[in-house]
């Protein structure tokens, strides 16, 4: 409904048609909440613009904690002509408030004509303001709205100098706590979207930038000013965000991070760089213009303790190269494509690795695994021995699997791994015995030497509905080796057995 | 105190050294180290394959992939016991799924501490090579290992930008030229070292039943072209042949390569550079494959 609308008496609620029966030229526009709710987190990112603590509220609401900003835009009053201006230009109608606390400011954007209440607040001030207002900017719901109007409740007043008991007797304990809410005596806080960044430095122009130099040359100068925040608490940037507000009320977030505390404005700057060169980037698009820039530092670490060894200063200044090499990959390839890896205790072989960012940084770095009572050598043959050997007990779990790994030292676990196993057609001599020759895209594979089974069953211990597989370590004539698999017990799970490669051994 | 006092001390230092260099002049520049793999080769390369170079490995058929994969992993695995530093496994992203995906476990069973590799997937062989690149030019990595399948932009001024890299930051190239099977011989690179791998049986142990048991990863390695030189003065070349293959077995557990073909001949330690792979007809399991 606009305002058109509300001024020729309709309201909400009305049919359709009730209201094309009064008015014939109505023009009705299908509502589309979600893409409301869209355009409102859009206007909430936008008005972070203003503080960092914006948060949505309900569906038609925004809700920005403005304590100890608004004297960075002369005070409230200027604050909201300013907001209310720049909205307007976006073609956005909006009703605002100001107050001591959230419900109080929400009760006079909506239903009153003053829009900034006095702080502080006495009752004189509150009265004032307040007692006239109806009683459903409490927001209580309907039903309890009606009883009351029905007892002669319509305005806060009403409530207000009533006593209490007997009204909390009636109606609940909401409109009372409500009322305190109003007043300030009840702690409220407001959800924001994004959580406050520790460091932000920010930039506004007069008049809007739109060229890729000049962002840059204003993000050279964010990252030095951020720098010099972070100093100041001897602090590294590990997780840096780049928000560029457009004119047009659009807001791009950008974030990179770091695998070590970062406190060179140069190599933030570089970051970003990377970041915007990256193919899965799109490039900035300044649209109408640019007109505020906020470099925010959402996560900050001490910076490592100096060193005092020299050794150790060499020592680490490769792995700062090393980290500083991870960083540009990761921003210039993603981090999902700079991987550490390590080993899961896990049943299923596809399931015996996790990969992380490698910018998460992870503990067991090759600086400190020299520190640790085993040494690194001793840590590969103890995990060498896990993997090599020839579990070959049928239908026991690998894990509990007897190792022999000394006749013949043959890997247990192939170099690669299909991440979807391919189908082959395998020949064996009877059903559930080895295969003597498979087809796998489609080239012919006699085999010549063969280990197995292997047998690894879903783990039904989590109820998971998976044929058992027999793992088969087999060598073609050739001498390439492939870790092969039959699918289902025969006669149990399956009659006719399906047959994979799931990997290749070097 | 300020925080990287460290940092700071050695920068000091630096400096006071660049300064006694720029009255005395620059010191001789530190021969590469050259990392021993195998008796056959190490004599031909000088004493085995340099720690800043640039080293290609093609696969003789298409499906030896796998095994080109295997061998550079290998020596990536002998590269990082000689330095305590991290490697980096690069490849094309695509490849993971044609080809699988190199998997931990089977990493860790190959011989590589999985907690010092870090792996990285670029979208196209471009930016694989830009990011093998950034990889050497940095110097952090004890071995850089990347594989490439679409060698479309691989040229001679592509390679040497990866050769001057690798001798930037010292640190060994391992290029496995995937899709380039066969034309190893062909190529024309910058690179320092060229082998072409095939698969090769293993050294399969009895069963009681019928089949033999698989052994470890086996391989032929011929040596396509060595460029020697860097290999200084004292570089051997006791007229090795470049053409021979040379069938190597690699024991994960104590990373090395046995040389099978010593092994098969009976010949002893000192016999290192005689025309080994004429004799392979005696062979008793000498793949058919071998030329």
């Amino acid at each position: 409904m606009d305002a058109e609308a509300a001024r020729l008496g309709l309201s909400q609620g009305l049919s359709l048609p009730d209201a094309r029966a009064r008015f014939p030229a109505l023009v009705a526009v299908e509502a589309e909440p979600l893409e409301e709710a869209r355009l409102l987190e859009r206007l909430c990112d936008w008005c972070s613009r203003f503080t960092p603590l914006a948060g949505l509220d309900g569906r038609d609401g925004l809700m920005l904690d403005i304590s100890g900003v608004a004297h960075l835009f002369d005070g409230e009053a200027a604050l909201i002509e300013d907001c209310r201006a720049r909205l307007a230009a976006q073609g956005f109608t909006v009703a605002i408030g100001a107050a001591g606390n959230p419900r109080a400011a929400w009760a006079l954007a909506r239903f009153s004509g003053v829009k900034i209440a006095p702080e502080p607040l006495d009752d004189k001030a509150f009265a004032r303001l307040f007692y006239d207002l109806p009683l459903a900017a409490l927001s209580l719901d309907e039903t309890t709205q009606a009883d009351m109007a029905r007892a002669g409740l319509r305005r806060i007043g009403d409530i207000a100098l009533r006593p209490r008991a007997p009204i909390t007797a009636r109606f609940g304990p909401v409109p009372v706590a409500r009322l305190d809410a109003l007043k300030g005596l009840e702690r409220s806080s407001i959800a924001p979207r994004f959580p406050p960044p520790d460091f932000c430095a920010e930039r506004r122009f007069a008049s809007p930038i739109q060229t890729a130099e000049a962002i840059e040359a204003s993000l050279r100068k964010l990252a030095d000013d951020l720098v010099v925040l972070l100093e100041r608490q001897a602090k590294g940037a590990r997780r840096v965000e780049l928000a560029l507000y457009r004119v047009d009320g659009h807001v791009r977030r950008i974030p990179v991070g770091a695998s070590r505390p970062l406190n060179e404005a140069r190599a933030i700057a570089r970051l970003f760089a990377e970041r915007l060169a990256s193919p899965h980037e799109d490039a900035i698009d300044a649209g109408y213009g640019v007109d505020l820039m906020r470099l925010a530092c959402l996560a900050a670490e001490p910076l490592a303790p100096s060193q005092a060894e020299l050794e150790r200063a060499h020592e680490a200044e490769r792995a700062h190269a090393l980290a500083g090499l991870l960083d540009r990959l990761s921003a210039r390839l993603g981090a999902r494509a700079v991987t550490r890896r390590e080993l899961i205790d896990a049943h299923l072989p596809e399931q015996a690795e996790a990969a992380a960012p490698a910018t998460l940084g992870r503990a067991r770095t090759h600086s400190e695994s020299g520190h640790c009572e085993r040494s690194p050598d001793q840590v590969r043959r103890e995990a060498i021995q896990e993997y090599v050997g020839r579990p070959t007990t049928p239908g026991s779990p690998r894990c509990s699997a007897p190792r022999d790994d000394g006749l013949n030292g043959a890997p247990a676990r192939p170099l690669r791994l299909f991440t979807r196993p391919e189908p082959i057609e395998a020949l064996a001599e009877v059903p559930d015995g080895p295969p003597l020759r498979f087809r796998w895209r489609r080239v012919l594979h006699n085999v010549a030497a063969i280990e197995g089974p292997e047998r690894i069953a879903a783990p039904w211990w989590r109820g998971a509905a998976m044929p058992t597989r027999d793992y088969f370590r087999a060598e073609d004539t050739e001498g390439r080796r492939f870790w092969l698999y039959r699918e289902g017990l025969i006669g149990r799970e399956t009659l006719h057995a399906k047959w994979f490669v799931h990997g290749l051994f070097g | 105190m300020s925080p990287g006092g460290g940092a700071e001390a050695l920068a000091r230092l630096r400096r006071a050294v660049a300064e006694i260099e720029a009255e005395a002049g620059a010191p001789r520049e530190r021969p590469a180290r050259r990392l021993p793999f195998s008796r056959a080769f190490d004599s031909a390369l000088g004493g085995g394959l340099a720690d800043d170079g640039l080293h290609e490995i093609a696969p003789a058929q298409p499906q030896d992939g796998a095994a080109a994969m295997a061998f550079a992993l290998a020596l990536a695995a002998r590269f990082l016991s000689l330095r305590p530093a991290s490697a980096l496994l690069i490849g094309e992203g695509f490849a993971d799924q044609e080809w699988g995906a190199l998997y931990g476990p089977g990493l860790i069973a190959h011989g590589l501490p999985l907690n010092r590799l870090v792996f990285v997937r670029a979208p196209d062989a471009a930016l694989a090579f830009w990011a093998i690149e950034e990889a050497l030019k940095c110097g952090a990595p004890a071995a850089v290992v990347g594989e490439i399948w679409n060698l479309k932009t691989y040229s001679l001024a592509a390679s040497r930008r990866l050769l001057l890299a690798a001798r930037k930051g010292r640190v060994p190239a391992l290029l496995i030229l995937a899709s380039a099977y066969g034309q190893a011989e062909r190529l024309s690179s910058a690179a320092d070292t060229r082998f072409e791998i095939a698969a090769l049986p293993s050294l399969r142990s009895q069963a009681a039943a019928d089949l033999d048991l698989p052994g470890p990863f086996a391989c032929g390695a011929r040596l396509v072209k060595a460029r020697l030189s860097r290999a200084g003065p004292e570089a051997p070349l006791r007229a090795f042949n470049l053409g021979h293959v040379i069938s190597l077995e690699w024991r994960s557990e104590n990373l090395t390569f046995n040389d099978m073909t010593f092994k098969d001949m009976g010949l002893d330690d000192e016999a290192i550079s005689l025309p080994l792979a004429a004799a392979s007809g005696d062979r008793p399991r000498a793949a058919a494959r071998l030329r």
